[in-house]
């Protein structure tokens, strides 16, 4: 009796892994409550003050900042933003590491020298890879507006960070070119996992090198690539730095993502309240995207 | 272990044969890191020359000199900034380490319903973003009294570390056998003693990993200091190159503007060169058995 009741509980019957070591868990969970998680339970309050980040007599105003979020448009345009820079992220560090593993699995010469080129921007501060790409961007003077001159083009015409259309995709491209490194090595350890024979029987058998690639390979590293991928949507859906460092949300508001968004409500605009509300919609958006992506990433696990 | 070892040694001895799509390979494979690399070499070539040589960055090396260097480690007030850096990304990675496994520890050992609930509410930890979070942080840190000095934005790098390193050390907790401490109760060890004297040492290969990659975004993140530091006596490098932020439309402040990235880089880029093979496989380790 005494046993069904404690397994219906799940309760720990192990001696030697008792209860206690639930004591282990007190500072790591203690931070993690009071620095990640009440704040995040504090937004949903502060979304319907009218705080501004000063003083504390704030009013209490009811679904007005959330409203105001919905009506503007700001919250619309940076999911759009977002979703874009997320996308262009996740697929071409995924495509662009995957295919640089495959290359350097191969018995290629210099194989070091090669990956440590391709993970070489990994290492910089977002901040630098801001300034660096920021000359590698610039108008007339930049390094692909000469490199454009030199050939005999109209440098002075290349203006990716001052275009509309374009902008977000532009620094979208810098993150890839700092990602992809990471991605790359992740996917080199995978690859390395892979039985040789397998790919011998393969040969023996007659597959080309794409067949052998699509029905052996990939399969045999697919949690390889799952986990890079969300690893790679968490990161595109944080988008700020480039957008905070590059553009400055500009032109316009065509490369504001939904985190540049709650920054500058929050700090240059000194809108607490908004900017919490607005919080409050973008993590639901974030939740069910995360979400989406793990039940797709499961069901195409089982696929391949 | 060891056959499989002499296995790889042998094959990366015979390279592949100079055939047309070995060349194709090659070709492949060396122009994209022309590409990858170019913006960083320009980059290398402009900050040696003098702070007021403005010809086309394009043209590589024409002038080696230290005086944009010796401008930026002024501006920049380096060494104070390096040493901040240090402090703050060391302490951090040290106390993550010794948070993380010791919520591991349970988390990974215990076979209930809590403790796999602990597990995913940590991991969920890992989608929140900064930015979003960063207003009722501050206003948390001044009710508890927690003045803006340079170790504030330690709290918020091992708090954004946690969710990350537990799912990394609860995975390989499941590579530490359970037998050695099953019998290390029996002869009447302390759980204490359990946890720092077999089951520490043997997460070695995932506190390397752990160090690596976690110190490396620590050591890169301007983003807690830029919010929670106001004197620039305490800045961290990343978070001093910020003054520049004003120069970068400005191709005659370049040579010194990009001395101060190489500046800001130098220290990572030596760690990771003399550190090479633990970095790479620390970086897989994490998202492979993690």
């Amino acid at each position: 009796m005494q046993q069904v009741k404690k397994k219906k509980m799940g309760a720990n019957s192990s001696l030697v892994f008792n209860n206690k070591m639930y004591f282990f868990l007190i500072p790591a969970l203690t931070m993690f409550l009071v620095f990640w998680i009440y704040p995040v339970l504090q937004l949903f309050y502060y979304s319907i003050t009218d705080f501004n980040g000063v003083n504390y007599n704030f009013d209490f105003v009811g679904m007005k900042n959330y409203a105001k979020v919905l009506s503007n448009g700001t919250l619309t345009n940076s999911m759009k933003n977002t979703l874009i820079y997320a996308v262009v992220t996740v697929v071409l560090s995924n495509v662009i590491g995957l295919t640089v593993a495959m290359i350097l699995n191969t018995k290629i010469r210099w194989k070091g020298i090669f990956r440590t080129c391709a993970y070489f921007p990994a290492l910089f501060s977002a901040i630098v890879i801001g300034f660096i790409w920021s000359y590698v961007y610039m108008p007339s003077s930049g390094m692909i507006a000469s490199l454009i001159t030199m050939i005999g083009g109209n440098g002075a015409a290349f203006n990716p960070l001052g275009n509309h259309n374009v902008a977000l995709y532009a620094i979208a491209i810098v993150e890839v070119w700092k990602a992809f490194g990471t991605t790359m090595i992740i996917y080199l350890a995978g690859l390395q996992t892979i039985d040789e024979s397998l790919l011998e029987a393969g040969r023996i058998d007659g597959c080309t090198e794409w067949q052998l690639i699509r029905k052996i390979k990939l399969p045999l590293i697919s949690s390889t690539i799952t986990i890079n991928v969300i690893l790679a949507v968490i990161s595109g859906l944080k988008a700020f730095d480039y957008s905070f460092i590059m553009t400055n949300g500009g032109p316009g508001k065509a490369t504001k993502t939904l985190m540049f968004q709650v920054y500058q409500t929050a700090f240059n605009d000194m809108k607490m309240g908004r900017a919490s509300a607005f919080s409050v919609l973008a993590f639901a958006f974030i939740i069910a995207i995360t979400i989406i992506m793990l039940l797709f990433m499961n069901k195409r696990e089982e696929e391949l | 272990m060891a056959m499989k070892k002499r296995k790889g040694n042998r094959e990366a001895e015979s390279y592949m044969k100079m055939s047309p799509k070995a060349f194709a390979l090659y070709a492949v494979i060396i122009i994209f890191c022309i590409i990858v690399i170019s913006p960083l070499v320009i980059v290398f070539s402009s900050s040696l020359r003098t702070p007021g040589n403005q010809t086309s960055p394009l043209k590589l090396f024409i002038e080696f000199s230290g005086l944009s260097y010796m401008q930026a480690f002024k501006n920049m007030n380096y060494p104070m900034q390096l040493i901040n850096s240090i402090m703050t990304t060391g302490g951090s990675v040290l106390l993550i380490i010794i948070f993380a496994t010791m919520a591991a520890y349970p988390i990974g050992r215990i076979k209930t319903k809590l403790a796999k609930f602990l597990y995913y509410f940590f991991i969920s930890g890992l989608i929140i973003p900064s930015q979003m979070v960063i207003v009722p942080i501050a206003q948390t840190l001044s009710r508890m009294g927690i003045p803006n000095t340079r170790f504030t934005p330690m709290i918020m790098f091992i708090t954004c570390s946690l969710p990350f390193s537990v799912f990394l050390f609860s995975g390989f907790m499941k590579g530490v056998p359970v037998e050695i401490e099953e019998s290390a109760f029996i002869d009447g060890a302390s759980l204490a003693k359990r946890f720092s004297t077999i089951v520490f040492p043997l997460l070695q290969p995932a506190i390397i990993s752990c160090v690596i990659t976690q110190g490396l975004w620590i050591w890169n993140d301007y983003f807690y200091p830029m919010v929670f530091i106001s004197k620039k006596a305490q800045y961290s490098l990343p978070v001093g190159m910020l003054q520049f932020l004003g120069d970068k439309e400005n191709p005659a402040q370049w040579n010194v503007l990009f001395a101060a990235c190489v500046l800001c880089a130098l220290p990572l880029i030596i760690v990771f060169l003399t550190l090479q093979k633990q970095f790479v496989n620390g970086i897989a380790a994490g998202a492979v058995k993690g």
